[in-house]
């Protein structure tokens, strides 16, 4: 039925459901790391605050747009709806709701790891279109960052599916059940894949092209309006994107005990439970440590963390 | 390929209004200009139309961090100028005062800094024990920010038994929470990644460029006007000059930190030795300075802070000169901005180098110089430096 497929993609588990856990995802992270520093974070806006990053959201809807003179107003428009897209795409193939994703064939853990490649251009892209200086250096910082963090990120999810004997993200969620438990023997690679994807996120330590203190808000400091608020949604999705591809790739996704009779309802929560774990590994990550320099950023990638993801690679093939 | 950055008037580096003009080349700073003169306030203008007491009000709200250390130097400034010394209670009261006001614009500072190497936890985490000390100094005077303390001829109000109390408890806390600070600032990776070997002022050029306060201190320039000069009960409370030869951002994160654990032994000792009697002389309020003129000097939190008066005999000061320690700093602030040699800053360093000196604008930009014609010049930093050594 070709009706019930466009209602998957559309509302569950496809665009209104992600961005709904993308939202909360933020609120968690948010809450979070308030909790962490001492303070006490979103807590007006519905019970706890759960309700700020939508109010966020909303506000930024209603705000001015301001487009400044002289910027490339293709790339200005088209840049945010990118960014989003890219990562709805990337997510559609978690396994959210089952153990197979929306969209599921051979080799679709390649498609989103280079969607990810991809939205990091986006992100130097949208930093140069507007004639801003801090928007351009936090432009350049992107693509440095990206020379870091790409290798090792894909050699992490190269060396699960290599253990797994697949690139199709379902099939590595299926070989879970018989060949590890919840994390298993691969928490090199988890750990790998957790700083990576830390400094694809661009938080702390690794927020070098947003960073605040030092260039405002790097390469989305002309943005306003819709368009940050796409934005920071995308970047919400990418925060599910990336703690969901861990949950499935490293803990089992929704796989977990379940009574056949609650066999619909458990794998949601199960996926949702793994991936908040994640999300709040990377939360305390973010608290705990100071913004490190792009050069020192890119030393630390090469001088350690690709060597460790190559030989956690060999190692793994050489036990296969 | 090089491209000028502006950073500021309005840049979150700093909430004041200063323009630093950077010549970038990619991500390496080339060259670098400073703009201060955006805050004119004529405070000093101001002063010659108010009478000394009057003065006293307008003196504290130069700045709101260190309003202790500017009327410490103003009451010393006129009582000398007048000839009149406060009672020794009274030197101990301010010597106190001055010391929790050291440790809270320490602990403010330690904060920003971890705020502008983006370390938010440690940021929010000494700003909440930073209230500590804020609840002391309301305890103490009435006052949060703008204490209102220091009075011509001694201090408005007395200290008790109860206060006292009051005092040492919240101390020992303080000293516990600033010595595991200290260890976090001393051993967590990302931080010494970020301050060490960054920022470099050499021994020799902060002598040359006459740097003041942590930032000459943690330059192995062991300076300090408590010690050299002494001034209130200084002479009488022990206490070591920290000097760091790191001469990087880092020993100037050191020296801010152990400037705090010796602050609270000064206070310790100070309440365990106090003498008793008045805290104040009578002085009257609108009164006749006799002709003459003065020069005070006190260790500001960010450095020395000095003080001239003039006086031609009547009731308002002829001219008031206020140089605080960030305009002598300014200087030393270009030298450690520009990448020299192997010795390569990179944009990233610009805000903790920049904020390394506690940087203060407001107290700073005094000076506009008009033409004949009434055009106005524009200041550059050459002339600040002729203008410092006034």
């Amino acid at each position: 039925m070709w009706w019930k497929e466009v209602l998957e993609a559309l509302l569950y588990p496809g665009v209104l459901y992600l961005s709904l856990i993308a939202l909360l995802f933020e609120w968690i992270d948010r809450k979070l790391v308030a909790r962490l520093q001492n303070r006490v974070g979103p807590y007006y806006a519905g019970p706890h605050g759960i309700l700020q990053p939508l109010a966020d959201f909303l506000k930024l809807l209603s705000k001015e747009d301001i487009v400044p003179e002289g910027t490339d107003r293709l790339l200005f428009a088209a840049c945010p709806v990118l960014a989003l897209v890219i990562t709805l795409t990337a997510a559609a193939f978690l396994p959210l709701a089952a153990p197979r994703g929306l969209v599921s064939f051979d080799g679709d853990l390649v498609v989103v790891v280079s969607l990810l490649t991809l939205y990091a251009l986006i992100v130097y892209a949208s930093g140069i279109a507007p004639p801003s200086r801090y928007s351009l250096i936090g432009a350049e910082r992107a693509v440095l960052m990206l020379i870091g963090f790409e290798i090792p990120l894909m050699l992490s999810c190269l060396s699960v599916a290599l253990a797994a004997g697949s690139l199709r993200i379902s099939d590595i969620v299926a070989r879970q059940v018989e060949r590890w438990y919840v994390l298993g023997p691969h928490a090199v690679a988890f750990i790998i894949y957790l700083i990576a994807s830390q400094a694809e996120l661009e938080r702390v330590p690794f927020d070098i092209p947003e960073a605040e203190t030092e260039i405002v808000a790097g390469w989305q400091v002309e943005y306003a309006s819709w368009r940050l608020a796409l934005f920071r949604l995308s970047r919400d999705v990418e925060m599910v994107l990336l703690s969901g591809l861990a949950a499935a790739l490293f803990l089992g996704g929704p796989l977990g005990p379940a009574p056949p009779s609650l066999g619909w309802l458990l794998p949601p929560i199960y996926f949702l439970l793994k991936s908040a774990f994640v999300l709040a590994l990377l939360s305390v990550l973010r608290a705990s440590f100071a913004r490190i320099r792009v050069d020192q950023f890119i030393a630390f990638c090469w001088r350690y963390l690709i060597p460790a993801s190559l030989a956690y690679l060999l190692a793994v093939v050489w036990v296969m | 390929m090089a491209f000028y950055l502006p950073v500021g008037p309005q840049h979150p580096i700093h909430p004041e209004a200063i323009l630093l003009k950077f010549k970038v080349e990619g991500e390496q700073v080339v060259d670098v200009d400073i703009d201060a003169s955006y805050v004119h306030r004529g405070i000093e203008k101001a002063l010659e139309y108010k009478t000394y007491t009057q003065g006293l009000y307008l003196i504290e709200r130069i700045c709101g961090i260190c309003n202790v250390a500017h009327s410490t130097c103003y009451v010393i400034n006129i009582e000398e100028l007048i000839g009149k010394e406060a009672p020794p209670r009274a030197q101990y009261l301010r010597l106190i005062l001055e010391e929790l006001a050291r440790i809270h614009s320490h602990l403010l500072w330690l904060g920003l800094a971890a705020h502008l190497i983006g370390f938010e936890s440690l940021f929010m985490l000494i700003f909440r024990d930073r209230e500590l000390v804020m609840d002391l100094i309301e305890a103490m005077t009435g006052n949060r920010v703008v204490t209102a303390y220091n009075v011509i001829g001694g201090v408005r109000r007395d200290l008790d038994d109860a206060l006292a109390h009051k005092i040492r408890e919240a101390l020992e806390r303080v000293r516990e929470r600033t010595r595991y600070y200290r260890k976090v600032l001393m051993e967590d990776p990302t931080v010494r990644a970020r301050t060490v070997d960054v920022g470099y002022l050499s021994t020799s050029e902060a002598r040359e460029l006459l740097a003041v306060g942590p930032v000459a201190r943690a330059s192995n320039v062991k300076y300090d006007v408590r010690a050299d000069d002494p001034y209130i009960a200084h002479d009488e409370v022990p206490f070591n000059v920290v000097v760091y030869d790191t001469c990087d951002v880092w020993g100037r994160v050191m020296v801010r930190v152990d400037e705090v654990l010796e602050a609270i032994d000064m206070i310790l000792y100070a309440l365990d030795h106090m003498p008793s009697g008045d805290f104040r002389i009578k002085v009257p309020p609108i009164f006749r300075a006799p002709p003459g003129e003065n020069v005070a000097r006190v260790e500001a939190p960010r450095g020395e802070l000095l003080h001239y008066v003039r006086s031609d005999g009547s009731d308002k000061p002829y001219r008031y000169k206020v140089r605080t320690p960030t305009l002598a700093n300014l200087m030393a602030t270009m030298q450690m901005l520009k990448s020299r040699g192997d010795r390569v800053v990179y944009v990233a360093d610009i805000p903790i180098i920049f904020g390394s000196i506690d940087p203060c604008i407001c107290c700073t930009a005094r000076v506009l110089i008009v033409d004949e014609r009434g055009r106005v010049i524009e200041t550059t930093t050459d002339e600040l430096a002729r203008m410092k050594r006034w």
